[in-house]
């Protein structure tokens, strides 16, 4: 399979020099394309400054990151927002739909950002709603529609400009059980059904078991990884569960 | 517990003071102008300028109450913004057991701090700034003026009861608004305005077409009230008032649906460049306070066409000025016995030239037809004409500094003001003859240099000169059919030093009277009566300038007044209303920035978003504002050309642009900084 994203030896430094706290630690790894690639870790393990970097809203100390071969580290500071709108698409915790916009427009909005012509816009919207079963609700506003409608919404934005890679920084923090399990199987709908590549930040072990891999991250480190190649979900959603055991004490949401 | 509350409320003060630091300034600029201008209203030097400039303070208290009825809509509103702004807080507060009755003095408290500390950086302003208003006031009057720092006393204390009041009445009225409320309606006041953005635009669109309707009918009346000075009707100008009031309003009420209609239902303009973002951006906001930008676009229309009215009038007297005063001295009488004022003005000023000379009077000559196309077209002004020998008219002609003319006895000049002075030009191509008592005479030229015309004094429109042997045998009236104003004998002074008042007042006391008995009849019963008819006319230069500056000035200080305090206080509205929004903004345009927009495209959309915001009240009186001045200037037409109207017009919004500007700027930067703020952090 083509590899999409490449980190490698990727260290992030806070502080000065008297008192310097290692956010990342030397971490490396790869993303192939159409992997559901988890990230996990507890609080302050530095998950999320691993996600920042790869989104370039926060810069590495050292180390390269490749997407589809190009080092985002190195891009300059003009062009990262035209990398970040081309290249990535984002899934937010608290979907980020805007309140003035249709259910359309918000779909819209990464594709008008890229100047994209009206026709083209057009299509993909209605393409990309009627495959995630939103289309009757394209006229609504945010505020008119379901929790589960804003998520299909939110998922239609991230894939709508085809971007490389679609980042999910915990998705499901904010959602009870039931809409977490309809977005996550919404996620691995869009990744199974629609080839999207997916790297997803999280701390619960029951998102994470949707994924295809896991990547277990303690104090800036790589800490184990975990794949889930043929077994069910609940065997790898065990498995994870045998994992965090080892992470460590501060790990404490197992279902 | 009364000294937490204290010092809680001090800091939340505090914190206010960064968050609406434009609200505050304009409530310093506004005690400001309060204060200087009621210390110009209680100012002796001023008042003994001229007899007029006593009118000056009468007005600026009337303005002044106009004024504070201003601000104190403007506290009002701050304040009631303020406090549903931070409802959640006070909610907060009730949830965690504080009483209602604390809570609203917590927000009375940080009211009066904020209001106390304007009051008095206030009135240090405003005594700088009474001190500047002055200088010029003085220099409009050549007077010398050396700056003092005096304190006015009343005028202090009008504007501490002036702003004492405003506060007042605020506080009471949200102090009952936060007692009356229940703990979830502050909890949830944030989320409230978000219901109305969605409404059925078909309505609205319709509505959209009825305002532009009635702008164009408002403006119609106003064209046909004002098509000359004759028919002006109040009842017509008030109903172009309401219809205007009225179109306004719709305007705004349906203006986000015609955006929307224009912007968003076209997908092509929807997804050019950014206007999806921004225009849902607006059309939401605007849906939310259609009726405050209503409010703010009929003030502007107002104040705008207000201010231009009073430059207009401004204009017209100055021109009058040169056309109608071209001597410093000019006195009519009907005897012709001019040695009592030649006796007075010899001893009280240096005499450059001194003229005596008398004008005739013929039955009209049918050269008023000359007047087609002119303001004065189609009125009835003379049933005779004035006529002038050659020799005085070359020798007044002398006195002022122009070229001699010569005449054929069977030719005339007409000499006119210089308004009118095309489209006699225009009329001799076609008519040059004229018949004065059955002789026959061609038309050699028309003047129309400043003559001293409009005044009345030699004649007010036009007169006729002719060769002092054909005026001997014309048949001439000896005195006008009408009672005139001015009367067939004169004398022109011109002096080496300009006069003034009291040289007038001293002059008018020379007129002799004649007693003129009278008889009328009133429900059938006979009245006898008599008045009093002068004899003689005086008018001096001098008099008239001081009468004109003193009307310059109390127009222009007054419009300055008004237009600076209305565009400020509308101003602060709007910046106040964006930069608190600027939290809900700051997570749209935050967004947008995870989506890769670039920064400096985010403060392009920005200033953009900002612009249209600023610019969307100040639209349609602008654009009402410029035909309306031009309608309503048909009838100063007589002393003011078009150019000069336009110029009016331009120097009006040019005043109220700069100080809106500046407002808008201020905005724009600190909306960008909040913006921008947290996306470092």
């Amino acid at each position: 399979m083509k590899e999409i994203l490449k980190v490698e030896n990727i260290q992030k430094y806070y502080g000065n020099k008297d008192n310097i706290t290692k956010a990342i630690d030397d971490i490396s790894f790869t993303v192939e394309k159409g992997e559901f690639i988890g990230i996990m870790g507890a609080s302050g393990s530095g998950k999320t400054t691993l996600l920042n970097c790869i989104s370039t809203i926060d810069n590495v100390s050292a180390g390269h990151i490749y997407l589809e071969n190009e080092d985002i580290t190195e891009i300059k500071e003009k062009d990262i927002a035209k990398f970040r709108r081309e290249k990535l698409g984002f899934i937010f915790q608290d979907f980020n739909l805007l309140d003035t916009l249709t259910i359309e427009e918000n779909i819209a909005l990464t594709l008008t950002i890229n100047q994209k012509n009206a026709n083209e816009i057009d299509k993909k919207v209605e393409q990309i709603s009627e495959k995630l079963g939103i289309k009757e609700i394209l006229k609504k506003y945010p505020y008119q529609v379901s929790g589960g409608q804003k998520q299909r919404c939110a998922c239609a934005r991230a894939i709508v400009s085809e971007p490389s890679i679609i980042l999910a920084d915990e998705p499901t923090g904010a959602l009870d059980s039931k809409s977490a399990n309809d977005l996550l199987n919404l996620m691995e709908e869009m990744n199974k059904q629609m080839g999207a590549t997916i790297l997803m930040v999280t701390h619960d072990t029951f998102s994470a078991s949707y994924c295809d891999r896991i990547i277990f991250i303690k104090d800036g480190k790589i800490f184990n990884e975990a794949v889930k190649g043929e077994k069910t979900r609940k065997q790898f959603y065990n498995e994870i569960l045998d994992v965090l055991a080892l992470l460590g004490g501060d790990v404490r949401d197992v279902r | 517990m009364l000294e937490m509350l204290g010092k809680l409320s001090l800091r939340n003060a505090k914190r206010q003071a960064k968050d609406y630091i434009i609200y505050f300034i304009t409530i310093v600029i506004s005690v400001a102008l309060i204060f200087s201008f009621n210390s110009i209203a209680f100012s002796k030097d001023i008042q003994e300028l001229s007899e007029m400039m006593k009118y000056f303070n009468t007005s600026i208290v009337v303005v002044s109450v106009i004024v504070v009825l201003v601000i104190a809509w403007l506290v009002n509103y701050t304040m009631k913004f303020m406090l549903e702004k931070r409802s959640k807080e006070f909610g907060t507060y009730q949830i965690l057991g504080i009483e209602k009755k604390d809570i609203s003095n917590i927000f009375i408290l940080e009211n009066v701090f904020i209001g106390i500390t304007a009051l008095l950086v206030g009135i240090a302003v405003g005594t700088l700034l009474y001190q500047l208003l002055t200088s010029v006031i003085m220099n409009i009057f050549n007077q010398p003026y050396k700056i003092q720092i005096d304190f006015n006393l009343n005028a202090v204390g009008l504007t501490v009861v002036y702003f004492g009041a405003i506060f007042l009445v605020a506080l009471i009225n949200n102090r009952r608004k936060i007692r009356k409320t229940k703990i979830h309606d502050l909890l949830y006041a944030e989320k409230q305005n978000e219901n109305q953005l969605v409404k059925k635009s078909k309505g609205n669109v319709i509505i959209f077409c009825i305002s532009i309707i009635l702008f164009i009918i408002a403006l119609a009346l106003t064209k046909h009230t004002f098509r000359d000075g004759n028919t002006i009707s109040g009842n017509l100008v008030l109903i172009a008032i309401i219809t205007l009031i009225i179109g306004i309003y719709l305007f705004y009420i349906s203006i986000s649906s015609f955006i929307i209609k224009r912007y968003l239902e076209n997908k092509n303009r929807k997804y050019q460049k950014n206007n999806m973002f921004i225009f849902r951006n607006l059309t939401s906001k605007i849906n939310t306070m259609s009726v405050t930008m209503g409010t703010l676009a009929v003030i502007f229309t107002i104040v705008i066409i207000g201010c231009d009215v009073a430059m207009l009038m401004n204009g017209m007297l100055n021109n009058e000025i040169d056309m109608g005063y071209t001597y410093e001295i000019m006195i009519s009488s009907l005897d012709g016995d001019f040695s009592r004022y030649k006796e007075y003005i010899e001893k009280n000023a240096k005499v450059k030239e001194m003229y005596e000379y008398r004008t005739y009077y013929v039955p009209e000559t049918g050269i008023i037809a000359g007047l087609t196309g002119s303001a004065f077209e189609g009125g009835k002004w003379y049933s005779e004409d004035d006529v002038m020998k050659l020799s005085d008219y070359n020798k007044l002609r002398e006195i002022l500094g122009y070229e001699n003319v010569t005449l054929q006895d069977d030719e005339i000049i007409v000499q006119c003001i210089s308004t009118v002075q095309k489209n006699f030009e225009k009329y001799i191509e076609e008519n040059n003859t004229l018949t004065i008592n059955n002789k026959q005479f061609k038309i050699k030229e028309v003047r129309g240099e400043d003559f001293a015309q409009s005044s009345g004094f030699n004649s007010y429109i036009y007169m006729i000169a002719v060769t002092d042997e054909v005026l001997e045998q014309l048949n001439c009236t000896e005195v006008g059919e009408e009672e005139a104003y001015d009367f067939p004998y004169k004398l022109v002074v011109q002096t080496e030093e300009p006069t003034n008042e009291e040289f007038y007042e001293d002059l008018r006391a020379l007129i002799p009277t004649e007693e003129i008995p009278k008889v009328e009849e009133i429900d059938g019963e006979e009245y006898e009566y008599s008045y009093e008819r002068n004899l003689a006319n005086v008018k001096t230069r001098g008099k008239r300038m001081s009468e004109s500056k003193s009307f310059y000035t109390i127009i222009s200080f007054l419009a300055f007044y008004i237009a600076l305090v209305f565009s400020i206080t509308s101003a602060t509205i709007l910046a106040i209303q964006q930069l608190s929004d600027s939290e809900k903004y700051k997570y749209r345009y935050q967004l947008l920035k995870k989506l890769g927009v670039e920064d400096s495209k985010l403060n392009k959309m920005i200033f953009k978003q900002l612009f249209i915001y600023f610019a969307l009240p100040m639209l349609i009186p602008v654009i009402i504002s410029i035909p309306a001045t031009l309608f309503i200037g048909n009838i100063f037409l007589v002393g003011i050309t078009i150019e000069e109207i336009l110029l009016n017009i331009a120097v009006v919004l040019g005043l109220i642009f700069i100080v809106y500007g500046i407002y808008f700027i201020a905005t724009v930067v600190q909306f960008e900084r909040n913006i921008n703020e947290e996306m470092r952090g």
